[in-house]
């Protein structure tokens, strides 16, 4: 189990300096997936990534302060019920799924326009979706399925 | 009659002797006293200096220092200076600040953060002229005759104290061709050195000392630290 936090202070120190530009990458390649090469999967990788960086350093118990299971199970399903959402909303209007065409009446913003918005909004669904599910498989794996320490203490007032 | 005249004289003048007395431990009293109020805000003064010097960056202030930082590199990466990115490039960063402005700052040290920029852009020419110095010191190693190789483990205790100088001497030695930092425990250097010169340059410390002198730490006053410092006094006066 890697609940500890490491002791080897370079990694301790870059990490903590590394892990605001690995986020602010990520929602870059996020964000500008219509343009440039990338998009909703990579980024929510690399997002994913810096959240399993922030749990190998400074333990499990530090992360989890900062993104906790339930919230990521929580981001874990917002994402993809973005992107079904944008698919359904464009079935509800009258195309096919996911024509984003049809978002024009609700956007107001020209048939090219509404496309690329229409990519970014998936694009930024599947970005939270890939994070969520990235952390969550691996947090699954550093607590060995087990409730983390936290948890386990609300459990034990509870009972 | 005479005696009763120089009997009121007399209690006359003790009374007047009396309430100089009173009036002569009023005046000591009050000098005392602002002689210790002065020493108060002397020493409320003093306390102000050092702790505005230590004083530890609040929240707001870290979270905004992020934010640029983060928005800075945004406008680098993005190059799509429109009104709809930038405003996206807003949001993320403000996202990504939100949650990580206790990583980039988590130490602030006493210290200007100014001056340690400027001197740690002022560091990285010489560290580049030891990369290259070192670097033909390897070429002739490896050219050379083989008995000229002599690898070892070489260990030293840092006196520099916060994290950020730690790892940038432990990068700085890593950078150099022929040395390698293995490992940093409790403030103790275990580095590769791949041959005896290489070892030797190290152990000069002259690294370490103008790291202390960047970040401004240990016992280390250069000329430089008081200049620096000049204005500061100037402006307290």
């Amino acid at each position: 189990m890697m609940t500890k936090q490491s002791d080897d202070v370079i990694v301790k120190t870059l990490s903590r300096l590394l892990i605001p530009f690995m986020q602010i990458y990520a929602l870059y390649v996020i964000a500008h997936g219509h343009y440039s090469p990338g998009g909703g999967f990579q980024g929510g990788v690399i997002l994913g990534a810096s959240l399993i960086l922030l749990v190998i350093t400074y333990g499990l118990d530090n992360a989890l302060r900062k993104m906790s299971e339930k919230l990521n199970t929580i981001l874990c399903s917002t994402g993809v019920f973005i992107y079904a959402g944008i698919g359904a909303l464009c079935l509800v209007l009258g195309g096919n799924f996911l024509d984003y065409a049809e978002l024009d009446p609700i956007l107001h913003v020209g048939i090219a326009q509404a496309r690329s918005l229409g990519i970014l909004g998936v694009e930024v669904g599947v970005g939270i979706t890939v994070m969520a599910a990235m952390a969550s498989i691996f947090l699954d794996i550093a607590t060995g399925g087990l409730p983390s320490s936290k948890e386990k203490n609300i459990q034990g007032k509870r009972a | 009659m005479e005696v009763t005249i120089l009997v009121q004289a007399t209690d006359e003048s003790f009374e007047i002797l009396e309430k100089a007395r009173e009036r002569s431990r009023d005046v000591l009293d009050i000098a005392a006293r602002l002689t210790s109020e002065s020493q108060s805000v002397q020493r409320k003064r003093v306390e102000a200096i050092f702790k505005g010097a230590r004083q530890t960056k609040t929240e707001i202030t870290r979270f905004a220092a992020t934010f640029i930082i983060l928005f800075g590199s945004w406008l680098l990466l993005s190059g799509h200076y429109d009104l709809f990115h930038i405003s996206i490039g807003v949001l993320c960063c403000g996202l990504v600040s939100h949650a990580t402005h206790d990583l980039l700052f988590a130490n602030p040290r006493a210290g200007d953060m100014r001056v340690i920029v400027k001197r740690f852009i002022t560091y990285i020419p010489w560290l580049l002229y030891q990369i290259v110095l070192s670097n033909m010191h390897v070429v002739r190693l490896a050219l050379g005759p083989r008995n000229l190789l002599d690898p070892k483990i070489i260990q030293f205790k840092t006196k520099l104290e916060s994290d950020i100088s730690m790892v940038t001497l432990a990068n700085s030695i890593t950078l150099t061709p022929g040395t390698i930092t293995v490992d940093i425990r409790d403030g103790v250097y275990y580095v590769h050195a791949v041959s005896k010169k290489t070892a030797e340059d190290l152990m000069t410390g002259e690294m370490e000392d103008r790291i202390a002198h960047i970040f401004m730490e240990a016992d280390h006053v250069y000329v430089q630290d008081t200049l620096d410092m000049a204005p500061v006094f100037v402006a307290l006066k």
